[in-house]
């Protein structure tokens, strides 16, 4: 079953199926109790394929076929989708494959982050051609966002990050303990940026000018956004994690999504809301139900960035006299 | 507010010469929010209602709005195409208000140069277009007068908007926007239920929106009369708002009135203006936020907590439906967000200079400085009063209310165009309780000779009255009981002209002729009394008091003038006690000068040219009015626009208010004198 994505049937020629997750190294089977588990990652260099024929160059996690062995990882933007249950000591093995730096002060040492986890004592760095073991405990059910935060962001700017997942004990088919966040479909959304000329010279390029003309859902662009399917009355779980540099206000057109979580905590009192800022760095959880009214288009209820960003590319050459070609961080849900 | 409307007048003509220059559609001259509106507040576009339908038709033009800077910016927006606005041009769209249940029709015809839709997020279920093409989002409206149309119900209350849905990145910055409001089935002072009751008089609307002047600009060239080849371009990465917008102006147009006329082509002013809340105003105000821009806003209701009772036209429950609201100085609205407020503002201080004055003594005017030498301060610190101010220095205060910025604290767009305290901000004004009143200035006698008090007993509801006698005189010789033809020792004081009565001992008698002469034609036994014989020196009474009570300095536009009148009536016409009146209860009726009727001249007198301004106050209280020897106090509401209550030229800021009272029926006429004891005007100012 891929877990999390809903099943992306073509919409045009281009649509891709997005994400293929990796095998048993990155996800067990979800089991009922709290067990052991150890997470290989690599942090490598790689290339990502934006929207069409863009690529740029991506630094990224990836699950090697054998522990340790990098060279079978590839960077994916984002990363793996790290799934374990509430309970579970979890091993987190990452091994540093990222290219020795050329420009002092930059090191290119991962920094593994996960906000929100509390990591047992022990280092949480590697150098490039190291590695690091991080061991926690997932105490708290919930959505959350790991990440390198090494060279001061530039890292993470790079790709740098992606989605764990963390199921309530004894809670099959929720995202929390309480009820209210049972989910029939669930959607991961990573949400992130991209600046094709900082990806191109991470080291040189002077963040000051920094600007984003690529605006990704699970690293991709609108029309290679992945769809979500489910059918009238089911409820869909949106699982938002904000990997990007910028708040990100999610619109649901047609449908209303209850924030369940935000921060990987569930909410007392949870609003019934359209649209919901997710910030930079913060993760959000909402349950969406799916109606059984057609949608405002034969593509389905829209999901999309209300700060606009929903177009591929620097537009420099876009006449203002004519409409723009629909990109960015749009993606809808369909039966 | 006056002193920026010096700047707005230097500007409206740049306006005007840009917009000829560009040759729009939409005159310059037909308003743009429905007749009757109120000028501070939420103002709705009913649509037309029919059988549990609503439908509105919209169109989307291009026009020009105005900036405090001094610029015309080009903006796309929706217009209401009926009457009586017929498709002028405003930014933003019209507020669609809407109730629970309804089904709503939105009809929408393009004449822009792109393709353009509406979406409309917040509704559930079903938005069924018909006409049209598919697109994107949703279903568009061509180029070239393209139409399609919208229909949903009208599911659940709440403040909601309303947008483009075609090639948004470019078309919501270009302005395509605005509000909808749906109430309650039945309630309209409801935001979602009874524990979000507001003050229906107190309902405010900030649709908040970012303007990249650069952007409006290309676009203008390129679908201009001679675009530039090559065709320019604009690139939406390298967005950069200038100006931030509520209700489409910026801060100081924002406190402008609805429907300014400085501002043809935005009418929406963003005014909060309130009075305290107490056991006698419980009811909060009503704040609904829109942020259709693209950028997040921190808004920020400086100095006080505003309580968020919704989001996203949903309102903030716990799982058991109990109260989840959250009180706020600062929160953050999201771009596509919507969020209600309510607003309480309590005096819990009290603080007064007479018996509760600050512990801290206020600095001397001589040691305080104002920038510009403009101020909104009274010179006072107490809510209410207003103070001396150096000399020099223009205040924009009208009686002692107090102002508060109501912003976006990203202080860069509290700006026009990097020019501070602009831009994404307004103005919470608290008006004192009550509303602004003014003292009794003057009072005149214009029927009536004063039997004790002066008219400062008329500024408290005390034990200081202002007592007034029916005007009398005397009898120059004896009466016999047939007699048409008296003479009087004195006629000054009695109308001059029409018929009146007068009272002689126990007999009424009707003056017919010789008004204003000391010799009068007399009708005999009048009211049901008997024509009887009058010593020579038998006093003549008048039969009615009238006098008004004179304030000056109300300002022009003022509104919701509310007149309060409390006094009694006592059957004696000499002595200091009040004798009780029980039978033959005199009647009062009490009337303003409508300084429209008969001009300045209308309101000087009860009878002849000088009285054809008095017009009586409307009910309720239904008048006349019985007041016998206790005092009575009403309270009556004048209608909203009050303009022609309010003086001009050389009456200028002036109000007047007459009490008439009149004591006459068979069969024994008896004195009786007027004793007012408070006469008050509340009004909004503007």
């Amino acid at each position: 079953m891929a877990l999390g994505f809903g099943n992306a049937r073509p919409r045009s020629v281009r649509s891709l199926l997005v994400l293929v997750l990796a095998t048993a190294g990155v996800m067990a089977a979800s089991s009922a109790s709290a067990a052991p588990r150890t997470i290989e990652l690599c942090a490598v260099s790689g290339t990502a394929t934006l929207t069409g024929s863009t690529q740029v160059p991506i630094w990224g996690f990836g699950a090697p076929a054998a522990a340790g062995d990098c060279s079978t990882a590839t960077a994916s933007l984002p990363g793996p989708q790290l799934v374990v249950d509430q309970g579970d000591t979890v091993t987190l093995h990452v091994v540093n494959r990222l290219p020795v730096p050329a420009v002092a002060p930059l090191d290119h040492t991962v920094r593994v982050e996960i906000p929100g986890i509390t990591f047992d004592p022990g280092p949480t760095t590697a150098a490039p051609g190291g590695d690091v073991t991080v061991a926690f405990t997932a105490s708290a059910p919930g959505t959350y966002l790991y990440s390198s935060g090494g060279d001061a962001g530039r890292q993470l700017a790079m790709g740098l990050a992606g989605m764990l997942v963390v199921r309530p004990a004894g809670a099959a088919g929720q995202a929390y303990a309480g009820a209210g966040t049972a989910f029939d479909v669930e959607a991961p959304l990573v949400l992130g940026a991209v600046d094709p000329a900082f990806n191109a010279a991470p080291d040189t390029f002077n963040l000051h000018t920094y600007t984003a003309t690529y605006w990704l859902i699970n690293g991709k662009a609108y029309p290679d956004t992945a769809g979500i399917t489910a059918a009238a009355g089911q409820r869909v779980l949106l699982r938002y994690a904000n990997a990007g540099f910028d708040n990100s206000s999610m619109l649901l057109l047609g449908m209303h999504q209850q924030v369940v979580g935000r921060s990987a905590r569930q909410l007392a009192n949870p609003p019934s809301t359209t649209t919901e800022i997710i910030a930079a760095g913060a993760t959000e959880d909402t349950v969406a139900v799916m109606p059984s009214t057609a949608p405002p288009t034969t593509h389905g209820f829209p999901l999309y960035d209300q700060q606009l960003h929903l177009t591929n590319g620097p537009q420099t050459s876009a006449p203002a006299g004519s409409p723009l070609p629909p990109g960015g961080m749009l993606t809808f849900l369909h039966g | 507010m006056s002193s920026p409307r010096i700047r707005a007048l230097l500007r409206l003509g740049v306006v005007a010469a840009v917009a000829a220059a560009a040759g729009l559609a939409g005159t310059t001259s037909a308003s743009a929010i429905p007749a009757g509106a109120p000028k501070v507040g939420m103002v709705c576009e009913p649509g037309t209602a029919s059988a549990g339908t609503r439908t509105f038709n919209l169109v989307a033009n291009a026009g020009y709005i105005s900036t405090p800077d001094g610029n015309a910016v080009y903006v796309w927006s929706y217009a209401n195409a009926d009457a009586p606005d017929n498709g002028h041009f405003q930014e933003p769209g019209p507020v669609l208000c809407v109730n629970q249940g309804e089904n709503v029709v939105v009809n929408l015809r393009n004449t822009l140069p792109e393709a353009t839709s509406i979406v409309f997020p917040g509704q559930e279920g079903a938005v069924a277009a018909s006409g049209g093409s598919a697109g994107l989002l949703t279903t568009e409206a061509a180029v070239g007068n393209g139409t399609v149309t919208y229909r949903f119900t009208a599911g659940s209350p709440g403040t909601y908007l309303y947008e483009s849905g075609t090639d948004v990145s470019k078309q919501v910055e270009m302005g395509l926007e605005g509000a909808l409001v749906v109430r309650p089935t039945g309630h309209a002072d409801y935001a979602y239920d009874a524990s979000t009751r507001f003050d229906p008089s107190r309902e405010y609307l900030l649709l908040l929106s970012d303007i990249d002047p650069d952007l409006h600009h290309a676009v203008e060239l390129a679908y201009g009369a001679t675009p530039p080849s090559p065709p320019p371009g604009y690139d939406v990465n390298s967005l950069r708002n200038r100006y931030f917008s509520i209700n489409g102006r910026e801060f100081p147009d924002t406190i402008q009135d609805n429907g300014s006329s400085l501002l043809p082509n935005q009418p929406y002013g963003a005014l909060v203006r309130i009075q305290p809340n107490s056991s006698s105003n419980q009811l909060p105000s009503l704040i609904r936020m829109i942020n259709v821009g693209a950028l997040n806003h921190p808004f920020h209701p400086h100095g006080n907590h505003t309580r968020q009772i919704a989001q996203d036209g949903r309102p903030l429950r716990t799982p058991t439906g109990g109260d989840a609201s959250t009180e706020h100085f600062g929160e953050t609205i999201g771009a596509g967000q919507t969020q209600d407020f309510l607003l309480r503002w309590d005096d819990t201080d009290n603080f007064n200079p007479a018996n509760n004055p600050y512990p801290v003594a206020p600095p001397n005017y001589l040691n305080v400085t104002f920038k510009d030498n403009s101020t909104w301060y009274s010179g006072s610190p107490y809510l209410g009063y207003k103070g001396t101010l150096p000399t020099g220095v223009t205040t924009q205060n009208i009686c002692g209310e107090w102002y508060f910025p109501l912003h976006s604290h990203a202080l860069n767009e509290f700006t026009n165009y990097d020019q501070g305290f602009g831009g994404m901000g307004t103005l919470l004004r608290v008006d004192p309780a009550g509303g602004c009143s003014a003292p009794v200035a003057s009072a005149a006698l214009v029927g009536g000779t004063l039997k004790s008090g002066s008219v400062s007993a008329l500024s408290a509801a005390d034990t200081a009255y202002y007592q007034i006698n029916p005007k009398t005189t005397t009898r120059t010789s004896a009466t016999n009981a047939t007699q048409t033809s008296i003479t009087v020792a004195s006629a000054s004081g009695f109308p001059t002209s029409g018929t009146y009565y007068v009272r002689v001992d126990n007999e009424v008698m009707a003056v017919t002729g010789g008004q204003g002469t000391t010799t009068w034609t007399v009708g005999r036994g009048q009211l049901g009394t008997t024509a009887a014989t009058h010593s020579s020196g038998a006093a003549v009474s008048a039969l009615a008091t009238d006098w008004y009570a004179g304030f000056t300095g109300i300002p022009a536009g003022a509104q919701s003038l509310k007149v309060t009148y409390t006094g009694k009536n006592c059957a004696t016409t000499t002595g200091t006690t009040c004798t009780a009146l029980t039978t033959n209860v005199p009647q009062q009726t009490v009337r303003i000068c409508d300084w429209t009727i008969a001009g300045a001249t209308g309101c000087t007198a009860v009878a002849g040219p000088g009285a054809a301004g008095w017009v009586t106050l409307p009910a309720p209280p239904a008048q006349p009015q019985g007041v016998g020897s206790s005092d009575v106090s009403s309270t009556w509401n004048l209608p909203v626009n009050a303009a022609q209550y309010i003086g001009t030229g050389s009456s200028k800021g002036q109000v007047r208010v007459l009490v008439h009272t009149q004591r006459w029926t068979a069969s024994s006429p008896t004195p009786f004198s007027t004793w007012g004891n408070l006469m008050k005007i509340v009004y909004d100012a503007p």
